[in-house]
Protein backbone atom coordinates (compact mmCIF):
# COMPACT_ATOMS: atom_id res chain seq x y z
CA UNK A 1 0.00 0.00 0.00
CA UNK A 2 2.52 2.50 1.25
CA UNK A 3 4.38 4.58 -1.21
CA UNK A 4 7.45 4.42 0.96
CA UNK A 5 7.67 0.69 1.36
CA UNK A 6 10.11 -0.38 -1.29
CA UNK A 7 13.66 0.75 -1.80
CA UNK A 8 14.54 3.88 -3.69
CA UNK A 9 15.65 2.99 -7.17
CA UNK A 10 18.84 4.96 -6.72
CA UNK A 11 18.95 6.28 -10.24
CA UNK A 12 19.78 9.80 -9.22
CA UNK A 13 21.77 12.15 -11.35
CA UNK A 14 21.36 10.60 -14.69
CA UNK A 15 19.51 13.31 -16.44
CA UNK A 16 20.56 13.74 -19.99
CA UNK A 17 19.73 15.84 -22.95
CA UNK A 18 20.24 19.20 -21.30
CA UNK A 19 22.11 21.54 -23.55
CA UNK A 20 24.80 24.00 -22.72
CA UNK A 21 22.88 26.88 -24.20
CA UNK A 22 21.60 28.10 -20.90
CA UNK A 23 24.82 29.07 -19.22
CA UNK A 24 24.70 32.78 -19.94
CA UNK A 25 21.84 34.14 -17.86
CA UNK A 26 22.93 34.72 -14.25
CA UNK A 27 20.86 31.98 -12.64
CA UNK A 28 20.57 29.74 -15.65
CA UNK A 29 22.86 27.36 -13.82
CA UNK A 30 20.44 26.98 -10.98
CA UNK A 31 16.85 26.81 -12.04
CA UNK A 32 14.14 27.07 -9.46
CA UNK A 33 10.92 25.57 -10.71
CA UNK A 34 7.47 25.72 -9.20
CA UNK A 35 5.62 22.50 -9.96
CA UNK A 36 2.00 22.05 -9.01
CA UNK A 37 0.33 18.66 -8.65
CA UNK A 38 -3.33 18.32 -9.55
CA UNK A 39 -5.62 15.33 -9.52
CA UNK A 40 -8.39 13.59 -7.68
CA UNK A 41 -7.77 12.63 -4.06
CA UNK A 42 -6.42 9.11 -3.76
CA UNK A 43 -4.65 8.96 -7.12
CA UNK A 44 -1.29 8.99 -5.37
CA UNK A 45 -0.06 12.52 -6.06
CA UNK A 46 1.95 12.76 -2.89
CA UNK A 47 3.27 9.22 -3.25
CA UNK A 48 4.80 10.09 -6.61
CA UNK A 49 6.57 13.03 -5.07
CA UNK A 50 7.74 11.18 -1.99
CA UNK A 51 9.09 8.47 -4.22
CA UNK A 52 10.89 11.06 -6.31
CA UNK A 53 12.32 12.92 -3.34
CA UNK A 54 13.43 9.82 -1.47
CA UNK A 55 14.61 8.03 -4.60
CA UNK A 56 16.93 10.93 -5.24
CA UNK A 57 18.25 10.68 -1.77
CA UNK A 58 21.68 12.08 -1.43
CA UNK A 59 23.01 13.10 1.98
CA UNK A 60 24.52 16.27 0.59
CA UNK A 61 21.41 17.57 -1.13
CA UNK A 62 19.03 19.74 0.77
CA UNK A 63 15.63 18.11 0.84
CA UNK A 64 12.53 19.64 2.30
CA UNK A 65 10.06 16.98 3.27
CA UNK A 66 6.74 18.22 4.46
CA UNK A 67 3.47 16.47 4.04
CA UNK A 68 2.38 18.60 1.13
CA UNK A 69 5.32 20.77 0.08
CA UNK A 70 8.50 19.11 -1.02
CA UNK A 71 11.54 20.35 -2.79
CA UNK A 72 14.28 18.42 -4.47
CA UNK A 73 17.27 19.58 -6.42
CA UNK A 74 18.60 17.45 -9.19
CA UNK A 75 21.92 17.91 -10.89
CA UNK A 76 22.05 17.69 -14.64
CA UNK A 77 24.93 16.48 -16.76
CA UNK A 78 25.84 19.96 -17.85
CA UNK A 79 26.40 20.90 -14.18
CA UNK A 80 23.24 22.97 -14.01
CA UNK A 81 20.81 22.18 -11.26
CA UNK A 82 17.03 22.19 -11.24
CA UNK A 83 15.33 22.71 -7.92
CA UNK A 84 11.79 21.41 -8.10
CA UNK A 85 9.50 23.06 -5.59
CA UNK A 86 6.53 20.76 -5.54
CA UNK A 87 3.16 22.15 -4.51
CA UNK A 88 0.60 19.52 -3.69
CA UNK A 89 -3.08 20.44 -3.89
CA UNK A 90 -6.07 18.93 -2.14
CA UNK A 91 -7.89 16.78 -4.67
CA UNK A 92 -11.32 16.64 -3.04
CA UNK A 93 -14.12 18.16 -5.07
CA UNK A 94 -14.96 20.77 -2.42
CA UNK A 95 -11.54 22.41 -2.84
CA UNK A 96 -11.61 22.55 -6.65
CA UNK A 97 -12.32 26.28 -6.70
CA UNK A 98 -9.13 26.98 -4.75
CA UNK A 99 -6.77 25.46 -7.32
CA UNK A 100 -6.02 28.73 -9.16
CA UNK A 101 -4.39 30.06 -5.99
CA UNK A 102 -1.90 27.21 -6.26
CA UNK A 103 -1.17 26.98 -9.97
CA UNK A 104 -0.73 30.73 -10.38
CA UNK A 105 2.86 31.29 -11.44
CA UNK A 106 3.65 27.59 -11.76
CA UNK A 107 6.15 26.63 -14.46
CA UNK A 108 4.98 23.02 -14.48
CA UNK A 109 1.67 21.35 -13.78
CA UNK A 110 1.53 17.59 -13.34
CA UNK A 111 -1.99 16.24 -13.68
CA UNK A 112 -2.32 12.81 -12.14
CA UNK A 113 -4.98 10.14 -12.52
CA UNK A 114 -5.28 6.56 -11.39
CA UNK A 115 -5.30 4.04 -14.27
CA UNK A 116 -7.77 1.93 -12.31
CA UNK A 117 -10.35 4.73 -12.14
CA UNK A 118 -12.12 6.23 -15.14
CA UNK A 119 -13.52 8.92 -12.86
CA UNK A 120 -10.07 10.12 -11.95
CA UNK A 121 -9.22 10.28 -15.68
CA UNK A 122 -12.29 12.42 -16.30
CA UNK A 123 -11.23 14.66 -13.43
CA UNK A 124 -7.75 14.91 -14.93
CA UNK A 125 -9.26 16.17 -18.17
CA UNK A 126 -11.14 18.81 -16.21
CA UNK A 127 -7.85 20.02 -14.72
CA UNK A 128 -6.18 20.11 -18.12
CA UNK A 129 -8.96 22.35 -19.45
CA UNK A 130 -8.71 24.55 -16.34
CA UNK A 131 -4.96 24.95 -16.81
CA UNK A 132 -5.30 25.72 -20.50
CA UNK A 133 -7.79 28.43 -19.69
CA UNK A 134 -6.22 29.95 -16.59
CA UNK A 135 -2.64 28.71 -16.26
CA UNK A 136 0.32 30.72 -17.49
CA UNK A 137 0.59 30.33 -21.28
CA UNK A 138 4.04 28.74 -21.29
CA UNK A 139 3.29 26.25 -18.52
CA UNK A 140 4.71 22.75 -19.06
CA UNK A 141 1.90 20.21 -18.74
CA UNK A 142 2.38 16.56 -17.91
CA UNK A 143 -0.31 13.89 -17.75
CA UNK A 144 0.48 11.01 -15.45
CA UNK A 145 -1.37 7.71 -15.16
CA UNK A 146 -0.37 6.38 -11.78
CA UNK A 147 -0.76 2.93 -10.19
CA UNK A 148 0.51 1.27 -13.36
CA UNK A 149 1.40 -1.78 -11.25
CA UNK A 150 -2.30 -2.58 -10.90
CA UNK A 151 -2.69 -3.89 -14.47
CA UNK A 152 -5.47 -6.32 -13.58
CA UNK A 153 -7.70 -3.43 -12.43
CA UNK A 154 -6.92 -1.13 -15.32
CA UNK A 155 -9.87 1.00 -16.47
CA UNK A 156 -8.00 3.56 -18.58
CA UNK A 157 -5.96 2.24 -21.47
CA UNK A 158 -2.49 3.54 -22.26
CA UNK A 159 -3.83 4.51 -25.66
CA UNK A 160 -6.55 6.74 -24.16
CA UNK A 161 -4.07 8.52 -21.92
CA UNK A 162 -1.55 8.98 -24.70
CA UNK A 163 -4.10 10.22 -27.23
CA UNK A 164 -5.57 12.73 -24.85
CA UNK A 165 -2.11 14.01 -23.91
CA UNK A 166 -0.98 14.33 -27.53
CA UNK A 167 -4.13 16.15 -28.49
CA UNK A 168 -3.43 18.66 -25.76
CA UNK A 169 0.29 19.03 -26.31
CA UNK A 170 1.19 17.38 -23.03
CA UNK A 171 3.88 14.99 -22.03
CA UNK A 172 2.43 11.60 -21.03
CA UNK A 173 3.78 8.85 -18.85
CA UNK A 174 2.44 6.00 -16.74
CA UNK A 175 4.07 5.56 -13.36
CA UNK A 176 3.94 3.40 -10.31
CA UNK A 177 4.79 5.14 -7.10
CA UNK A 178 4.72 1.72 -5.49
CA UNK A 179 7.44 0.15 -7.61
CA UNK A 180 9.07 3.48 -8.48
CA UNK A 181 8.56 2.73 -12.18
CA UNK A 182 9.04 5.80 -14.36
CA UNK A 183 9.11 8.19 -11.40
CA UNK A 184 12.52 9.60 -12.20
CA UNK A 185 11.79 9.56 -15.92
CA UNK A 186 8.79 11.78 -15.22
CA UNK A 187 10.91 14.46 -13.62
CA UNK A 188 13.72 14.07 -16.14
CA UNK A 189 11.32 14.61 -19.01
CA UNK A 190 9.87 17.64 -17.27
CA UNK A 191 13.35 19.08 -16.82
CA UNK A 192 13.99 18.61 -20.56
CA UNK A 193 10.86 20.49 -21.46
CA UNK A 194 11.49 23.49 -19.23
CA UNK A 195 11.96 26.72 -21.06
CA UNK A 196 15.54 27.69 -20.29
CA UNK A 197 16.36 31.29 -19.49
CA UNK A 198 17.20 33.26 -22.58
CA UNK A 199 20.84 33.42 -23.48
CA UNK A 200 20.81 36.92 -24.85
CA UNK B 1 11.80 30.89 20.86
CA UNK B 2 15.32 30.78 19.48
CA UNK B 3 14.15 32.25 16.23
CA UNK B 4 12.33 35.04 18.05
CA UNK B 5 15.25 35.99 20.27
CA UNK B 6 17.83 35.84 17.48
CA UNK B 7 15.40 37.88 15.49
CA UNK B 8 15.27 40.65 18.07
CA UNK B 9 19.08 40.56 18.37
CA UNK B 10 19.23 41.04 14.62
CA UNK B 11 16.80 43.90 14.83
CA UNK B 12 18.78 45.69 17.55
CA UNK B 13 21.92 45.12 15.55
CA UNK B 14 20.24 46.88 12.64
CA UNK B 15 19.20 49.79 14.86
CA UNK B 16 22.74 50.01 16.23
CA UNK B 17 24.21 50.28 12.78
CA UNK B 18 21.70 52.95 11.92
CA UNK B 19 22.90 54.96 14.91
CA UNK B 20 26.41 54.83 13.56
CA UNK B 21 27.26 58.26 12.09
CA UNK B 22 28.53 56.51 8.96
CA UNK B 23 25.02 55.45 8.08
CA UNK B 24 23.61 58.95 8.05
CA UNK B 25 22.85 58.74 4.33
CA UNK B 26 20.83 55.55 4.80
CA UNK B 27 18.95 57.01 7.74
CA UNK B 28 18.15 60.04 5.57
CA UNK B 29 16.69 57.84 2.83
CA UNK B 30 14.64 55.84 5.31
CA UNK B 31 13.25 58.92 7.01
CA UNK B 32 12.35 60.65 3.81
CA UNK B 33 10.69 57.49 2.53
CA UNK B 34 8.56 57.26 5.66
CA UNK B 35 7.63 60.93 5.46
CA UNK B 36 6.82 60.66 1.75
CA UNK B 37 4.11 58.15 2.64
CA UNK B 38 2.05 60.82 4.34
CA UNK B 39 1.96 62.88 1.13
CA UNK B 40 -0.22 60.37 -0.66
CA UNK B 41 -3.64 58.99 0.01
CA UNK B 42 -3.45 55.39 1.12
CA UNK B 43 -3.65 52.96 -1.77
CA UNK B 44 -2.61 49.39 -0.99
CA UNK B 45 -1.36 48.53 -4.48
CA UNK B 46 0.68 51.70 -4.94
CA UNK B 47 1.94 51.66 -1.36
CA UNK B 48 3.10 48.10 -1.73
CA UNK B 49 4.86 48.85 -5.00
CA UNK B 50 6.62 51.88 -3.55
CA UNK B 51 7.69 49.90 -0.49
CA UNK B 52 9.00 46.97 -2.52
CA UNK B 53 10.90 49.34 -4.83
CA UNK B 54 12.31 51.13 -1.82
CA UNK B 55 13.58 47.83 -0.38
CA UNK B 56 15.31 47.02 -3.67
CA UNK B 57 16.94 50.44 -3.81
CA UNK B 58 18.05 50.13 -0.21
CA UNK B 59 19.36 46.64 -0.83
CA UNK B 60 21.86 47.88 -3.36
CA UNK B 61 22.63 50.92 -1.19
CA UNK B 62 23.43 48.64 1.74
CA UNK B 63 25.52 46.27 -0.37
CA UNK B 64 27.64 49.19 -1.58
CA UNK B 65 27.81 50.88 1.80
CA UNK B 66 31.16 51.16 3.65
CA UNK B 67 29.45 50.06 6.88
CA UNK B 68 28.65 46.72 5.26
CA UNK B 69 31.91 46.40 3.34
CA UNK B 70 33.11 42.82 3.54
CA UNK B 71 29.87 41.70 5.14
CA UNK B 72 28.55 38.26 4.49
CA UNK B 73 25.37 37.68 2.52
CA UNK B 74 23.73 36.76 5.80
CA UNK B 75 24.57 40.10 7.39
CA UNK B 76 23.13 41.97 4.43
CA UNK B 77 20.01 39.80 4.71
CA UNK B 78 19.70 40.67 8.38
CA UNK B 79 20.00 44.35 7.62
CA UNK B 80 17.19 44.05 5.08
CA UNK B 81 15.01 42.19 7.56
CA UNK B 82 15.69 44.93 10.09
CA UNK B 83 14.86 47.57 7.53
CA UNK B 84 11.57 45.90 6.59
CA UNK B 85 10.54 45.65 10.21
CA UNK B 86 11.57 49.20 11.05
CA UNK B 87 9.83 50.92 8.16
CA UNK B 88 6.67 48.81 8.35
CA UNK B 89 6.35 49.37 12.09
CA UNK B 90 6.50 53.11 11.46
CA UNK B 91 3.89 52.95 8.71
CA UNK B 92 1.75 50.26 10.27
CA UNK B 93 -1.25 52.35 11.27
CA UNK B 94 -1.40 53.85 7.81
CA UNK B 95 -1.15 50.65 5.83
CA UNK B 96 -2.70 47.86 7.89
CA UNK B 97 -6.39 47.17 7.29
CA UNK B 98 -6.52 50.61 5.76
CA UNK B 99 -9.64 50.31 3.63
CA UNK B 100 -13.17 50.07 4.96
CA UNK B 101 -13.69 47.20 2.53
CA UNK B 102 -10.93 45.18 4.24
CA UNK B 103 -12.31 45.94 7.68
CA UNK B 104 -15.70 44.79 6.48
CA UNK B 105 -14.32 41.51 5.13
CA UNK B 106 -12.45 40.92 8.39
CA UNK B 107 -15.69 41.36 10.30
CA UNK B 108 -17.59 39.07 7.98
CA UNK B 109 -15.01 36.32 8.34
CA UNK B 110 -14.78 36.66 12.11
CA UNK B 111 -18.55 36.52 12.40
CA UNK B 112 -18.90 33.59 10.05
CA UNK B 113 -16.23 31.65 11.94
CA UNK B 114 -18.00 32.46 15.20
CA UNK B 115 -21.14 30.87 13.81
CA UNK B 116 -19.30 27.87 12.38
CA UNK B 117 -17.47 27.28 15.65
CA UNK B 118 -20.72 26.46 17.38
CA UNK B 119 -21.37 23.31 15.35
CA UNK B 120 -18.57 22.45 12.93
CA UNK B 121 -16.88 19.12 13.60
CA UNK B 122 -13.81 17.54 11.98
CA UNK B 123 -16.11 14.97 10.38
CA UNK B 124 -17.81 17.69 8.38
CA UNK B 125 -14.51 18.19 6.56
CA UNK B 126 -13.90 14.42 6.43
CA UNK B 127 -10.79 14.68 8.56
CA UNK B 128 -9.83 11.07 9.30
CA UNK B 129 -9.98 10.13 12.97
CA UNK B 130 -6.26 9.29 13.19
CA UNK B 131 -5.59 12.99 12.65
CA UNK B 132 -7.80 14.05 15.54
CA UNK B 133 -5.22 15.21 18.01
CA UNK B 134 -6.43 17.85 20.42
CA UNK B 135 -3.00 18.85 21.73
CA UNK B 136 -1.50 19.29 18.26
CA UNK B 137 -4.55 21.18 17.12
CA UNK B 138 -4.43 23.47 20.12
CA UNK B 139 -0.76 24.17 19.51
CA UNK B 140 -1.44 25.00 15.87
CA UNK B 141 -4.34 27.27 16.85
CA UNK B 142 -2.16 29.14 19.33
CA UNK B 143 0.47 29.78 16.67
CA UNK B 144 -2.13 31.22 14.33
CA UNK B 145 -3.66 33.38 17.04
CA UNK B 146 -0.29 35.08 17.57
CA UNK B 147 -0.55 36.73 14.18
CA UNK B 148 -1.31 40.16 15.65
CA UNK B 149 1.48 39.94 18.24
CA UNK B 150 3.84 41.59 15.80
CA UNK B 151 3.56 44.29 13.21
CA UNK B 152 6.39 42.99 11.05
CA UNK B 153 5.31 41.06 7.95
CA UNK B 154 8.05 38.49 8.47
CA UNK B 155 6.94 37.71 12.00
CA UNK B 156 3.30 37.48 10.96
CA UNK B 157 4.31 35.07 8.23
CA UNK B 158 6.28 33.05 10.80
CA UNK B 159 3.06 32.50 12.78
CA UNK B 160 1.48 30.92 9.71
CA UNK B 161 4.54 28.77 9.05
CA UNK B 162 4.69 27.62 12.66
CA UNK B 163 1.05 26.67 12.59
CA UNK B 164 1.57 24.72 9.36
CA UNK B 165 4.65 22.99 10.78
CA UNK B 166 2.62 21.70 13.71
CA UNK B 167 0.06 20.28 11.28
CA UNK B 168 2.84 18.81 9.14
CA UNK B 169 4.36 17.07 12.12
CA UNK B 170 0.97 15.70 13.04
CA UNK B 171 0.56 14.32 9.51
CA UNK B 172 4.06 12.87 9.42
CA UNK B 173 3.70 11.28 12.84
CA UNK B 174 0.34 9.83 11.95
CA UNK B 175 1.78 8.34 8.78
CA UNK B 176 4.53 6.69 10.78
CA UNK B 177 2.64 5.43 13.80
CA UNK B 178 -0.47 4.48 11.89
CA UNK B 179 1.62 3.15 9.05
CA UNK B 180 -0.46 5.00 6.55
CA UNK B 181 0.32 6.60 3.28
CA UNK B 182 0.87 10.31 3.62
CA UNK B 183 -2.05 11.87 1.86
CA UNK B 184 -0.26 15.19 1.42
CA UNK B 185 -2.47 18.16 0.70
CA UNK B 186 -5.59 15.95 0.72
CA UNK B 187 -5.10 15.76 4.49
CA UNK B 188 -3.22 18.95 5.12
CA UNK B 189 -5.71 21.50 3.81
CA UNK B 190 -8.80 20.17 5.65
CA UNK B 191 -6.88 20.19 8.94
CA UNK B 192 -5.63 23.71 8.30
CA UNK B 193 -9.18 24.88 7.53
CA UNK B 194 -10.47 23.27 10.70
CA UNK B 195 -7.65 24.82 12.77
CA UNK B 196 -8.36 28.23 11.23
CA UNK B 197 -12.00 27.95 12.23
CA UNK B 198 -11.10 26.87 15.74
CA UNK B 199 -8.52 29.64 16.10
CA UNK B 200 -10.51 32.43 14.46
CA UNK B 201 -7.30 34.44 14.06
CA UNK B 202 -7.86 38.19 14.35
CA UNK B 203 -8.17 40.21 11.13
CA UNK B 204 -7.40 37.21 8.99
CA UNK B 205 -8.10 38.86 5.67
CA UNK B 206 -6.15 42.03 6.48
CA UNK B 207 -3.21 40.08 7.84
CA UNK B 208 -2.96 37.95 4.72
CA UNK B 209 -3.24 40.95 2.46
CA UNK B 210 -0.67 42.81 4.53
CA UNK B 211 1.87 39.98 4.29
CA UNK B 212 1.29 39.68 0.56
CA UNK B 213 1.84 43.40 0.03
CA UNK B 214 4.63 44.13 2.48
CA UNK B 215 6.70 41.00 2.97
CA UNK B 216 9.84 41.46 0.89
CA UNK B 217 8.94 39.91 -2.46
CA UNK B 218 12.07 37.81 -2.73
CA UNK B 219 11.19 36.21 0.61
CA UNK B 220 7.62 35.24 -0.11
CA UNK B 221 8.61 32.29 -2.29
CA UNK B 222 9.04 28.57 -2.08
CA UNK B 223 7.91 26.89 1.15
CA UNK B 224 6.83 30.20 2.70
CA UNK B 225 4.70 31.00 -0.33
CA UNK B 226 3.20 27.51 -0.28
CA UNK B 227 2.01 27.65 3.30
CA UNK B 228 0.91 31.24 2.89
CA UNK B 229 -1.17 30.14 -0.12
CA UNK B 230 -2.72 27.39 1.98
CA UNK B 231 -3.95 29.83 4.59
CA UNK B 232 -5.13 32.12 1.81
CA UNK B 233 -7.14 29.27 0.39
CA UNK B 234 -8.44 28.29 3.84
CA UNK B 235 -9.69 31.85 4.20
CA UNK B 236 -11.27 31.80 0.79
CA UNK B 237 -12.92 28.44 1.53
CA UNK B 238 -14.36 29.71 4.80
CA UNK B 239 -15.54 32.94 3.21
CA UNK B 240 -17.50 31.07 0.52
CA UNK B 241 -18.45 28.16 2.76
CA UNK B 242 -22.00 26.88 2.39
CA UNK B 243 -23.78 23.56 2.87
CA UNK B 244 -22.17 22.17 -0.29
CA UNK B 245 -18.69 22.76 1.15
CA UNK B 246 -19.26 20.34 4.00
CA UNK B 247 -20.25 16.74 4.50
CA UNK B 248 -23.47 17.85 6.02
CA UNK B 249 -27.10 17.86 5.07
CA UNK B 250 -28.12 21.17 3.49
CA UNK B 251 -31.13 21.60 5.75
CA UNK B 252 -29.14 20.75 8.85
CA UNK B 253 -26.45 23.24 7.88
CA UNK B 254 -28.99 26.00 7.46
CA UNK B 255 -30.66 25.19 10.74
CA UNK B 256 -27.36 25.18 12.58
CA UNK B 257 -26.34 28.48 11.05
CA UNK B 258 -29.69 30.01 12.00
CA UNK B 259 -29.45 28.67 15.54
CA UNK B 260 -25.92 30.02 15.87
CA UNK B 261 -27.04 33.41 14.58
CA UNK B 262 -29.92 33.49 17.04
CA UNK B 263 -27.73 32.65 19.99
CA UNK B 264 -25.16 35.24 18.94
CA UNK B 265 -27.79 37.91 18.63
CA UNK B 266 -28.99 36.93 22.06
CA UNK B 267 -25.64 37.86 23.54
CA UNK B 268 -25.85 41.65 23.84
CA UNK B 269 -22.84 43.56 24.99
CA UNK B 270 -24.70 46.74 25.72
CA UNK B 271 -26.72 46.47 28.88
CA UNK B 272 -29.83 48.45 28.25
CA UNK B 273 -33.21 48.24 29.79
CA UNK B 274 -35.06 47.79 26.52
CA UNK B 275 -33.01 44.73 25.66
CA UNK B 276 -33.51 43.20 29.05
CA UNK B 277 -37.25 43.67 28.96
CA UNK B 278 -37.13 42.17 25.45
CA UNK B 279 -35.46 39.11 26.94
CA UNK B 280 -37.95 38.99 29.76
CA UNK B 281 -40.91 39.07 27.40
CA UNK B 282 -39.23 36.36 25.39
CA UNK B 283 -38.98 34.21 28.44
CA UNK B 284 -42.51 35.00 29.53
CA UNK B 285 -43.84 34.80 25.99
CA UNK B 286 -45.20 31.77 24.14
CA UNK B 287 -43.20 28.67 25.07
CA UNK B 288 -40.54 27.89 22.45
CA UNK B 289 -39.25 25.10 24.64
CA UNK B 290 -41.12 21.96 23.55
CA UNK B 291 -39.81 19.69 26.31
CA UNK B 292 -41.28 21.65 29.20
CA UNK B 293 -44.09 19.17 29.76
CA UNK B 294 -42.14 16.09 28.65
CA UNK B 295 -41.39 13.11 30.87
CA UNK B 296 -37.97 11.47 30.83
CA UNK B 297 -39.29 8.14 29.53
CA UNK B 298 -40.90 9.83 26.52
CA UNK B 299 -37.55 11.07 25.25
CA UNK B 300 -35.57 9.25 22.58
CA UNK B 301 -31.90 9.44 21.65
CA UNK B 302 -32.90 11.57 18.71
CA UNK B 303 -34.10 14.28 21.08
CA UNK B 304 -30.64 14.70 22.55
CA UNK B 305 -29.50 16.98 19.79
CA UNK B 306 -32.49 19.30 20.06
CA UNK B 307 -32.32 19.22 23.83
CA UNK B 308 -28.66 20.12 23.76
CA UNK B 309 -29.18 23.02 21.40
CA UNK B 310 -32.12 24.29 23.48
CA UNK B 311 -30.02 23.92 26.59
CA UNK B 312 -27.26 25.97 24.99
CA UNK B 313 -29.77 28.55 23.91
CA UNK B 314 -31.16 28.88 27.43
CA UNK B 315 -27.73 29.08 29.01
CA UNK B 316 -26.60 31.70 26.51
CA UNK B 317 -29.67 33.80 27.16
CA UNK B 318 -29.36 33.38 30.88
CA UNK B 319 -25.68 34.31 30.86
CA UNK B 320 -26.21 37.41 28.80
CA UNK B 321 -29.15 38.42 30.94
CA UNK B 322 -27.12 38.00 34.08
CA UNK B 323 -24.22 39.90 32.57
CA UNK B 324 -26.53 42.72 31.59
CA UNK B 325 -28.05 42.91 35.05
CA UNK B 326 -24.61 42.89 36.66
CA UNK B 327 -23.45 45.66 34.36
CA UNK B 328 -26.48 47.75 35.24
CA UNK B 329 -25.62 47.43 38.91
CA UNK B 330 -21.92 48.08 38.56
CA UNK B 331 -22.25 50.70 35.89
CA UNK B 332 -22.85 53.73 38.06
CA UNK B 333 -19.75 53.61 40.28
CA UNK B 334 -17.63 52.88 37.16
CA UNK B 335 -18.86 55.98 35.42
CA UNK B 336 -17.93 58.00 38.45
CA UNK B 337 -14.42 56.52 38.38
CA UNK B 338 -14.03 57.75 34.84
CA UNK B 339 -15.34 61.20 35.52
CA UNK B 340 -13.77 61.99 38.85
CA UNK B 341 -11.11 59.83 40.39
CA UNK B 342 -11.10 61.46 43.81
CA UNK B 343 -14.84 61.36 44.02
CA UNK B 344 -14.93 57.68 43.07
CA UNK B 345 -12.40 56.74 45.71
CA UNK B 346 -14.62 58.38 48.22
CA UNK B 347 -17.56 56.51 46.74
CA UNK B 348 -15.76 53.16 47.02
CA UNK B 349 -14.70 53.95 50.55
CA UNK B 350 -18.17 54.86 51.58
CA UNK B 351 -19.34 51.63 49.98
CA UNK B 352 -16.80 49.69 52.00
CA UNK B 353 -17.91 51.40 55.12
CA UNK B 354 -21.43 50.53 54.15
CA UNK B 355 -20.52 46.85 53.80
CA UNK B 356 -18.68 46.83 57.09
CA UNK B 357 -21.53 48.54 58.77
CA UNK B 358 -24.10 46.18 57.39
CA UNK B 359 -22.00 43.15 58.33
CA UNK B 360 -21.55 44.63 61.81
CA UNK B 361 -25.28 44.88 62.09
Amino acid sequence: MGCSSSLPDGSARRLSGMDQDSAVAPDAKNLRVKLVLLGDSGVGKSCIVLRFVRGQFDPTSKVTVGASFLSQTIALQDSTTVKFEIWDTAGQERYAALAPLYYRGAAVAVVVYDITSVDSFTKAQYWVKELQKHGSPDIVLALVGNKADLQENREVSVQDGLEYAEKNGMFFIETSAKTADNINQLFEEIAKRLPRPLTS
Amino acid sequence: MDAASSNSVTFYDFLDRMRNPASIDLVGSIKSFIVSFSFHATNPVNDSKRFQDFLLTMESAIRDHPLWAGSSEEEVEQALEGLEKYVITKLFLRIFASSTEDVKIDHEITNKINLLQSFLKPEHLDIPSYLHNQSSWLLAEKELQKINASKAPREKLMCILNCCRVINNLLLNASMTENRVIAGADDFLPVLIYITIKANPPQLHSNLKFIQLYRRQSKLISEEAYYFTNLLSAKSFIFDLDAKSLSMDKLEFEERMEAAKASHQAAPVEPNAALISHHLTNIRGPPSYPFMDAQAEELTVRDVETLLSLYKDVVTKYTSLRRAVEKLNIHRPEQIVQKDKIGSTREVESEKVGIERSSAE
